[in-house]
């Protein structure tokens, strides 16, 4: 494979890795970097004096619970997301023809090109006090006042990330899926075993690629994101990119860095401790006979 | 088909699937039909209501119109440069054998880093060396974030290439180049679309890098933020309707030449 | 090439290379057009005596910059900078924004810190004849000055209290009404602790006479004080949200999520144009004042368009931007020049209008006001409170 030239992948490599160094390690380095220089109150901005207050300042405040329960509705959502994704998924791949199989595709897509900040803030005229959902309760007679939690609450939050994020989880599983002759599954069920059994023995392990990434992108999506959480949370609810910005808004930049680095150093902690259990890097690899 | 779901479990399948596109489609749906309500307050217009007075002002919302072409143009150019990257970056992983794991890690990382960390530190990065704000330091913020969206879906539409189809090929000569060509390629052709479309949403959508990254020019997500907390006039709704309905028209256009020519054998299933 | 071993269509072929192509040669002229583009623009732009106008979307007056350029000579782009002061200052320290910008227009306070990082130069006052009409407690604003150097120019000042709906409420002329335990649930505040905290020190200081020196600059067992109230009402389920944007801020109002809110007063000409019933109260604790001040941008003096910042901000302070404004939005530039111009013009304003606006504020203003400041001594330690409360 590797003879007396360089090796192929170098070559294909370095176009990638150079935008990866350029935009994504040189940043990266100054926010770790930044995160141990001290708050300058002369200038208001950071001087070089190495301490670790960025980081104590995490465990002030209860600033390490945000991160916690940002982390624990990331992997919610996921959840959810993979739930309700899975059997779509099927749903398009095996269960649908050709062509509600390609309209099926392109009713998932189109909802992305609008603005989420729109989809968000209109999920407030759906769920509030006269919103839509409310006048139908009402007009069915299932309830007599209006329901307060639909807005303003982690349930209005977890619909409101769920309808953003939830095509991040169901393309990458509609891709795996295609690597699945349905033979095997017909064949499974030829031996006898029931539908979710031949589901999960053999659709499933085959499907694992699909189902991280999919995981992974919402996950990461969730971790990432604020109009949700800001536009149908309760009062002051919060999350780390809230938490980020508050703190950047009183100029305590060390903190704000030592957030992102902590949270960066957590999910990607979570990602080796899976590749470490799954062996991720099999998981894109060619598995047939 | 081949599978005997049961009529209980294909009934299941299916009502999920309904639910998830009734969850998704439940915004901008309602938001298309408030756009069509003339009145000021944002609600759900009476039939004898319906108006297209904010369809005809949009013409004259100069911010919107202007940001939504620099997010259009933006967004290509970041779907491009990150499909073609996240291709090499696929195959590299594919060629390489101990250090594929580190690769992937490698690619992925970017990913984690919280936007509006990546925009101030890249924008820091920028202006340090004198490199000037424009649509192309957004690009450059925003291939960041899309590339490890893409080359996970393109690795994952890779599944689909056989390892006996290559070898296969190679017994009758194929070089290597000819067998990316002719087998990998055509294989993972859905993979990269996905991943076009992946990471063209992404970069249209993406507000917290652009903001610190952007030139003069804003994008379409930092106008519309800004409108939302001055004041915005319903047009806002009319122009994320009027996006929703041309991206209906696009993908529309789409399936229907997918679906009508060529018939025949086209993708594997 | 020979074609037997070719399963598939002979389109992937072409489909391949054009792909390539394309990406070699139009991402690559596209992205260079498009980086030129603005380039371009911008050069064009310097010849023509331009500014780069970088403030909240509230101070834009969209297509009427035409006209006030050619009054002034001067030709405004104006960019919105988000509001949230976080990271506007982020982006000055560290960011591209002064190589992008001429002129900010920010919350007042932050002034000192962007004059000691030397993002700011300050202002030459003699430069700005139309300064001198602007009313003297709006050149007194503490935080405009630093080092004896004026870094501000007040462009836009309001005192702010509470929006309430009085079909529902009554009449209201306390901030006791927003933590009245009977309205839990229907009342809400702004998730910003720079005004959250000042109304709420406020209506402590003045209502239940607690021992609070400036509402608008706690100190540390103040703050304390203030925040461990806020914190109980809001365990309690006082607050049916804390709002975020123009728009959350009326939608709230208008879809009866919640009765009154503190807030800022466009809402209620919005409401109001939206057909809602809505009132500003005139509290007996006073208002908040709060002012967004012109900063000139240090690239602004690199680049040499100084000259035309100041003609710019003289413009701002020469009547029509202040018409335009109070017209557009209710809010109000401090000077007498917005009545003369008025007068002069009346086809286009009507002076009776500008002159109300000008003694509704004007008497706001002589009651009792607290001024808001971003950046109060301990502003560091609100924030942490505030993390606090939103974990509460």
């Amino acid at each position: 494979m590797t003879g007396p030239r360089l090796p192929i992948s170098s070559v294909l490599m370095t176009p990638p890795l150079l935008a990866i160094l350029a935009f994504g390690l040189a940043p990266l380095t100054i926010v770790v970097v930044w995160s141990f220089w001290s708050w300058d109150p002369l200038t208001y901005w950071i001087k070089p004096d190495l301490s670790l207050a960025g980081y104590a300042a995490i465990l002030e405040a209860g600033r390490w619970t945000v991160i916690v329960s940002t982390l624990v509705k990331a992997f919610g959502t996921a959840l959810l997301c993979l739930l309700i994704a899975y059997p779509t998924a099927y749903a398009v791949h095996f269960l649908a023809g050709r062509h509600l199989n390609i309209i099926l595709l392109a009713l998932i897509t189109i909802p992305f090109f609008t603005s989420y900040l729109i989809r968000s803030f209109s999920w407030r005229l759906v769920l509030g006090r006269t919103g839509i959902l409310n006048t139908w309760l009402r007009d069915l007679g299932i309830a007599q006042a209006p329901l307060d939690w639909l807005l303003f609450s982690n349930f209005a939050v977890v619909i409101g990330l769920v309808a953003s994020y939830l095509p991040f989880a169901t393309f990458p599983l509609l891709l795996s899926m295609r690597r699945v002759d349905p033979t095997f599954l017909a064949a499974a069920q030829d031996l006898g075993a029931g539908f979710w059994k031949s589901l999960t023995s053999i659709l499933l392990p085959l499907t694992m690629s699909g189902i991280f990434a999919g995981f992974l992108f919402v996950f990461v999506m969730v971790v990432g994101s604020s109009t949700e959480v800001q536009m149908l949370g309760g009062a002051g609810a919060s999350i780390v990119s809230v938490m980020i910005n508050d703190v950047m808004r009183v100029a305590n930049y060390p903190l704000a860095f030592a957030i992102s680095t902590i949270v960066l150093v957590v999910i990607f902690g979570l990602v080796l401790i899976g590749n470490r259990i799954f062996g991720l890097a099999s998981l894109f690899e060619d598995q047939s006979p | 088909m081949m599978i005997h779901e049961g009529l209980a479990n294909r009934i299941l399948l299916w009502a999920i699937t309904i639910a998830g596109l009734i969850v998704i489609y439940a915004p901008p749906l309602y938001l298309l039909a408030v756009s069509f309500n003339p009145a000021l307050q944002p609600g759900l217009p009476s039939l004898s209501d319906l108006s297209l007075i904010w369809y005809a002002a949009l013409p004259k919302e100069h911010a919107l119109v202007g940001a939504l072409q620099q997010s259009l143009i933006i967004a290509t150019i970041t779907a491009v440069l990150a499909t073609g990257m996240s291709l090499l970056a696929a195959l590299a992983y594919f060629e390489l054998r101990a250090q594929r794991t580190a690769w992937f890690l490698t690619v992925i990382l970017p990913m984690f880093v919280p936007g509006v960390i990546q925009g101030l530190a890249l924008s820091a990065v920028f202006t340090r060396n004198g490199i000037k704000a424009s649509s192309l330091t957004v690009i450059a913020g925003h291939l960041l974030w899309a590339m490890p969206f893409a080359f996970i879906v393109i690795l994952t539409s890779f599944a689909a290439v056989r390892r006996s189809y290559l070898v296969a090929a190679a017994d009758l000569g194929a070089t290597r180049w000819r067998q990316f060509v002719d087998i990998t390629l055509p294989l993972i052709r859905p993979g990269l679309v996905s991943a076009f479309i992946f990471s063209f949403l992404l970069s249209l959508n993406e507000f917290t890098r652009a903001f610190y990254l952007a030139g003069r020019q804003n994008t379409l997500p930092v106008v519309l933020f800004g409108k939302m907390n001055s004041g915005a006039s319903p047009v806002i709704y009319a122009m994320s309707g009027a996006i929703f309905l041309a991206s209906v028209a696009c993908v529309a256009l789409i399936a229907i030449r997918s679906l009508w020519p060529g018939a025949g054998k086209r993708s594997t299933r | 090439m020979s074609k037997q071993n070719r399963p598939l269509l002979p389109r992937q072929h072409s489909n391949v290379q054009r792909r390539d192509f394309l990406k070699l040669m139009g991402a690559g002229g596209i992205a260079l057009s498009a980086g030129g583009l603005s380039f371009a623009s911008r050069l064009a732009a310097q010849d023509a005596a331009s500014v780069a106008f970088w403030a909240t979307a509230t101070l834009d007056i969209g297509d009427k910059w035409q006209e006030f350029a050619t009054q002034n000579g001067v030709t405004p782009e104006f960019t919105d900078n988000g509001n949230d002061l976080g990271p506007v200052i982020a982006r000055l320290a560290a960011g591209n924004a002064n190589d992008l910008f001429d002129i900010g227009g920010f919350q007042g306070g932050a002034e000192k810190e962007l004059a000691r990082q030397g993002v700011i130069i300050p202002w030459d006052v003699a430069k700005i004849p139309n300064y001198d009409s602007v009313w003297q407690w709006a050149k007194d604003i503490p935080y405009l000055k630093h080092d004896g150097k004026q870094y501000g120019i007040p462009a836009v000042v309001n005192a702010d209290s509470i929006i309430y709906r009085p079909d529902k409420l009554g009449k209201i002329d306390s901030y006791g009404a927003i933590f009245d335990p009977k309205l839990k649930g229907r009342v809400a505040m702004e998730d910003a602790w720079i005004n959250s905290a000042i109304f709420t020190a406020m209506y402590l200081k003045e209502s239940e006479n607690q021992p609070i020196a400036d509402p608008g600059n706690l100190s540390e067992s103040e703050l304390g004080l203030v925040m461990e109230f806020l914190i109980k009402h809001k365990s309690d389920g006082q607050f049916r949200t804390f709002w975020n944007g123009w728009e959350q801020g009326v939608q709230l109002v208008a879809d009866q999520e919640v009765d009154a809110m503190t807030g800022w007063e466009p809402i209620v000409y919005e409401g109001r144009k939206r057909g809602l019933q809505v009132e500003y109260a005139a509290p007996v604790e006073g208002y908040e004042g709060w002012g967004n001040n012109m900063v000139l941008l240090k690239g602004a003096g690199d680049r040499g368009v100084s000259d035309a910042a100041h003609t710019f901000v003289n413009g701002l302070l020469g009547g029509f931007y202040g018409c335009e404004l109070g017209q557009a939005r209710g809010y109000l530039v401090p000077t007498d020049n917005n009545v003369v111009y008025a007068k002069a013009h009346p086809e286009e304003y009507k002076p009776d209008d500008v002159e109300k606006l000008g003694e509704h504020v004007k008497a706001k203003f002589a009651g009792k006001v607290y001024w808001q400041n971003a950046r109060p001594d301990n502003f560091q330690r609100y924030e942490e409170w505030w993390q606090k409360l939103r974990n509460a």
